[in-house]
């Protein structure tokens, strides 16, 4: 295994094990039979390290249902979706992970550590915005094209923080809320609703000079 | 424990207003959780006419408010009432979007519907009570798939719990008085939720009614059923509104008719297990057969509560006052304490109930096309839902029991006159058996 790899994969397990972080990266790597050079040639810091293991969840998990045989006939809000059940289905096996290092912070703010999650969640949804345009399904936006990104990664954290409180058996709830949200996401999308709302606030809010 | 508690509707109103009400909620729950058949793709003629059959299915939807108004007995007592009710359009919320649909295959089957089918829609082609339906085609079978909306049983207990008030305030009812029939209520839409007790049922009755004529049943396949998930044969044809609303003959609708009704009196007389959802997008006729669908909501009577219930139907007990005020004892629509003026007051509006809906009994051949009957039966309701007497006595009255089989038979009577049918009734056996001696 590469150094890198198993950089990560014993940072999750002592994660998992211990409650928390190790000690300093001294105690990490001599833990691991290797100099701790060799942990700041691939990471600067544990917060580094934590987020690149984020991103690599969240891309596998985009990687897994693009590369799917119904994907090229999805509409985005398909897209999205499969996606999103698809990330709740893989973050079974790291619901322990979750819940000790993403529930008690909400979407903001947003620590270092964590920020992988945006980082492979915005890579994903990037074509799939773009794919929303082409189909019509996003209307085109303006000055709020930039913020697309960032208002899709907002919802994945409301996803990802319903789904760690969730109790309903089976999570249903959160399939639920996911099916929901993305049903009014796009409705919203779809119409200029949001350019209006916002072109309206600016009408209230603005003081003539 | 019948003096303190004050409600306002009579035994027998109640009964049916109750037996309405179980229509109803089982009604509205459609509305509830019906979805509306998504898109304007019209392209085959397949999907026009899948959307044609499952039509009333899809256009139902409603939210609790809807509920508590359908459980309210001023508009809602009768068929021909809530025909009207279920018919108007309602507000419509979003389909399942196939992404969850392909979810809940992955978790009842580990697979997706295109590892699994030759074809499957990604649009669901109609709702259903508490899914939706796809189509899907495998070993050049035409399929319909039944896929349950995730965490539906739960939405729905939430559901009764905020309808409830409203219902009582509606129907200005203590909620001591109408407990057992609110879980008699509750208790049968969850079992609607059980996909596979909901198979068990449907191979349970079609198996015992097979041999009667003009009746068909559509067959699973049990390697893609669970819980959640239902697969059955796709049935061609037209739904019974549409078939009686159209262009057929007597000859045809007498034989359609007497189908429904032998389907019926070998479930309720011979069987006491019952299809207790007679709701015209439940049947479809093709080649002039009935074919049953949507076994979610099933009776089940024990034998003591069917001699109970069914020897009102012995016209002998209308003329005969002390065997029919013991009949009505027995049954606790008169109770113990109750005045000398309101026993003759609830016996006088049971017998003209009576004689009413055992018309058809006492007739041998009706003719339901006749629309003075269901007419009257709503007047009869209209008149007793207003007389200030009986809705002022106290007490719980009457059984949970008859919601269901008064359900059945009214919806059944509804069916029927829809069609115009002419149809041969028997009595039951048993009360044959006493007439005879």
């Amino acid at each position: 295994m590469e150094t890198r790899e198993r950089l990560l994969s014993a940072y999750r397990d002592h994660l998992l094990e211990h409650g928390g972080p190790p000690a300093s990266v001294f105690k990490f790597t001599r833990d691991l039979g290797l100099e701790e050079r060799a942990f700041f040639a691939e990471f600067p810091n544990f917060d580094a390290l934590e987020s690149e293991m984020w991103r690599g969840l969240v891309a596998r998990v985009a990687g897994a249902v693009v590369a799917g045989p119904e994907w090229a006939g999805f509409t985005s809000r398909q897209r999205l979706l499969t996606f999103l059940f698809a990330f709740c289905e893989e973050s079974l096996a790291w619901r322990s992970l979750l819940l000790q290092r993403v529930e008690r912070c909400g979407p903001i703010p947003r620590p270092a550590r964590l920020r992988g999650l945006e980082l492979g969640f915005k890579e994903f949804i990037g074509p799939v915005i773009e794919h929303g345009h082409a189909t019509g399904e996003i209307a085109e936006r303006g000055m709020l094209r930039e913020a697309s990104p960032e208002a899709f990664f907002l919802h994945f954290r409301a996803v990802v923080d319903f789904h760690l409180k969730d109790a309903s058996s089976g999570y249903e709830r959160t399939d639920a809320f996911i099916e929901k949200s993305v049903a009014l996401a796009f409705d919203l999308l779809r119409t200029q609703a949001f350019d209006s709302a916002l072109d309206f606030a600016k009408f209230v809010f603005a003081r003539p000079a | 424990m019948t003096a303190q508690d004050s409600i306002r509707s009579t035994p027998v109103t109640r009964m049916v207003s109750l037996a309405g009400t179980g229509a109803q909620v089982g009604l509205n729950y459609l509305k509830h959780y019906g979805r509306r058949a998504l898109g304007n793709a019209t392209d085959t003629l397949d999907e026009e006419n899948a959307g044609a059959i499952f039509k009333t299915f899809s256009e139902l939807k409603g939210g609790p408010l809807k509920l508590a108004q359908m459980l309210s007995i001023d508009q809602n007592l009768l068929p021909a009432a809530y025909a009207r009710t279920f018919a108007q359009a309602q507000h419509s919320a979003p389909p399942l979007s196939y992404p969850l649909v392909a979810r809940t295959f992955r978790r009842e089957f580990g697979r997706d519907p295109h590892e699994l089918f030759d074809a499957f829609t990604r649009e669901a082609v109609h709702g259903a009570s508490i899914g939706q339906v796809h189509r899907a085609r495998k070993g050049g079978r035409e399929l319909a798939v039944k896929v349950q909306y995730p965490g539906v049983a739960e939405s729905l207990q939430s559901d009764l719990r905020i309808v409830k008030p409203f219902a009582l305030q509606i129907l200005g009812l203590r909620e001591s008085d109408i407990a057992d029939y609110f879980r008699e209520v509750e208790s049968k839409l969850l079992e609607e939720t059980d996909y596979v007790r909901e198979r068990r049922n449907a191979e349970e009755i079609s198996a015992a009614c097979r041999h009667i004529p003009g009746v068909r049943f559509a067959a699973y396949l049990p390697e893609l059923c669970t819980a959640k998930i239902l697969t059955m044969d796709w049935v061609d044809g037209e739904t019974l509104d549409r078939f009686a609303d159209g262009p057929a003959g007597q000859d045809e609708r007498d034989r359609v008719g007497q189908a429904l009704w032998d389907f019926y009196h070998h479930q309720v007389h011979e069987m006491r297990v019952f299809h207790a959802d007679p709701h015209p997008g439940n049947f479809v006729i093709r080649d002039g057969e009935v074919w049953v669908l949507d076994f979610g909501c099933t009776k089940e009577i024990d034998a003591a509560f069917y001699e109970r219930q069914f020897r009102f139907v012995d016209p002998g007990l209308l003329h005969d006052d002390a065997a029919l005020m013991a009949a009505l004892e027995d049954m606790d629509v008169v109770l113990e304490g109750d005045s000398a003026a309101d026993r003759a007051r609830v016996v006088a509006s049971c017998r003209r109930w009576l004689g009413l809906l055992a018309r058809p009994f006492h007739a041998g051949r009706f003719d339901f096309g006749d629309e003075s009957f269901l007419r009257e039966i709503y007047e009869l309701g209209e008149e007793s839902r207003k007389d200030n007497v009986l809705r002022t006595l106290r007490g719980r009255r009457g059984s949970p029991d008859t919601i269901y089989v008064n359900r059945a038979f009214f919806g059944l009577y509804s069916l029927l006159s829809r069609l115009r049918a002419r149809v041969n009734v028997r009595m039951p056996d048993f009360v044959a058996g006493r007439l005879a001696a």
